[in-house]
């Protein structure tokens, strides 16, 4: 199970739309895609991590040379990533993009997924973390694009977190 | 026998290209000594802490290929996440250089006692074995100064990804701490770099300055 053809297209277009420029991330079953799309795009730079702090980390250190980055994972990388996004952005204030899978979101197949789907709001909210849940392909190129805004005006992260059906076609 | 950590940071400092930046720890020793020997230029950002120093210094380096960046960590921070070096190893930036501060003990904490709590480097972990094993192309573990001294000339006169552990006895910082927060390193940074750079990095864009001039008239 991946996203669909029509969100990997919305997702991608969102990216280029937005003006992100720098991508890292950990591939996940449902944005696999996406991460092939962006490492094979000129216009972005793609660094592949074995974890999502370490992601979040080189999107910080890129955004200081002038980069626009964005973090794209799982949504139980959110947890992995959790430290560095409150030593860095509660501490300091920098923008990092986050392009999520909502795992355990309502319709989730996958008994694994659904502590995923517990813990990501809540933990998007204690770190202040605006987000949008984006469950319909139409919505989700326009919602990368003002995740990348106000986290350039609030200069924290802002997520996207991508479900329904940008992944399932029931 | 380990390096005094106060001289070999002012000796580093006298050699470090003038165009080059420098992602160092927040607070600590490290950045405190760091920080008194380069009289706080802002080419050097003190926003790194545990586990996160050398993350920063990569990225900061893949968005500036042109640049030398030198980052500045500690035992304890490199140990909280070595999948940093996983990534320094994959990536392999040629401007990035890595020093690591390594007393092989937890210096900010404080001691009693019993002395200070050991890192693991104290122990069997070899931090230049493992930067070695995740690919970085460069990697040595320095216990001597005249070896020092070749290992920074080394390091900056050429273009090769490295990682320098400095073995350092412990100690407590020699100067007072810091006086900013994470806030202030990180505007002063950034305007630094936009001035050094010639680019945009953060606050109301030059096409939105444009534009509303453009109103005004």
């Amino acid at each position: 199970m991946a996203m669909t053809a029509a969100a990997l297209d919305a997702a991608h277009d969102g990216l280029r739309a937005a003006g992100i420029d720098f991508v890292s991330g950990l591939p996940d079953g449902w944005q696999r895609p996406l991460h092939e799309r962006v490492e094979l795009d000129p216009e972005i730079h793609y660094v592949p991590v074995c974890n999502e702090g370490v992601g979040f980390s080189i999107c910080s250190g890129a955004w200081l040379g002038g980069k626009k980055p964005a973090l794209i994972m799982e949504n139980s990388g959110i947890r992995v990533a959790s430290e560095y996004i409150a030593r860095i952005s509660l501490g300091t204030g920098v923008p990092v993009t986050l392009l999520c899978s909502y795992r355990g979101d309502v319709g989730e197949t996958e008994h694994w997924g659904i502590p995923h789907g517990i813990v990501a709001e809540p933990l998007l909210q204690a770190l202040r973390i605006k987000y949008l849940v984006v469950r319909h392909v139409e919505d989700l190129a326009k919602s990368i694009v003002r995740a990348k805004r106000i986290a350039e005006a609030q200069l924290h992260p802002a997520a996207v977190l991508v479900s329904g059906d940008c992944v399932w076609e029931d | 026998m380990a390096l005094d950590r106060y001289e070999w940071l002012g000796r580093l400092a006298g050699r470090i290209p003038d165009d080059a930046l420098v992602m160092s720890t927040y607070i600590g020793a490290v950045s405190f000594e760091w920080a008194h020997h380069t009289e706080e230029h802002h080419r050097s950002a003190h926003l790194g802490q545990m586990g996160d120093v050398i993350g920063l210094a990569l990225g900061l380096a893949l968005a500036l290929p042109h640049r030398k960046i030198v980052c500045l960590d500690g035992d304890g921070s490199v140990l909280m996440e070595l999948g940093q070096l996983v990534a320094m190893g994959e990536q392999q930036p040629g401007n990035l250089v890595v020093f690591v501060v390594d007393n092989g003990v937890y210096e900010s904490i404080g001691w009693s006692s019993q002395g200070r709590r050991p890192t693991a480097t104290a122990g069997r972990v070899d931090l230049a074995a493992i930067a070695a094993g995740c690919g970085v192309p460069y990697t040595v573990d320095v216990t001597a100064e005249d070896e020092l001294d070749a290992e920074m000339d080394l390091a900056f006169s050429r273009d090769v990804c490295s990682f320098i552990n400095v073995r350092t006895q412990p100690g407590h910082s020699h100067v007072r701490p810091r006086r900013t927060d994470g806030i202030e390193d990180k505007y002063r940074f950034v305007r630094y770099v936009e001035r050094l750079e010639g680019i945009w990095i953060t606050g109301v864009p030059p096409q939105d300055i444009a534009l509303m001039k453009g109103k005004q008239h």
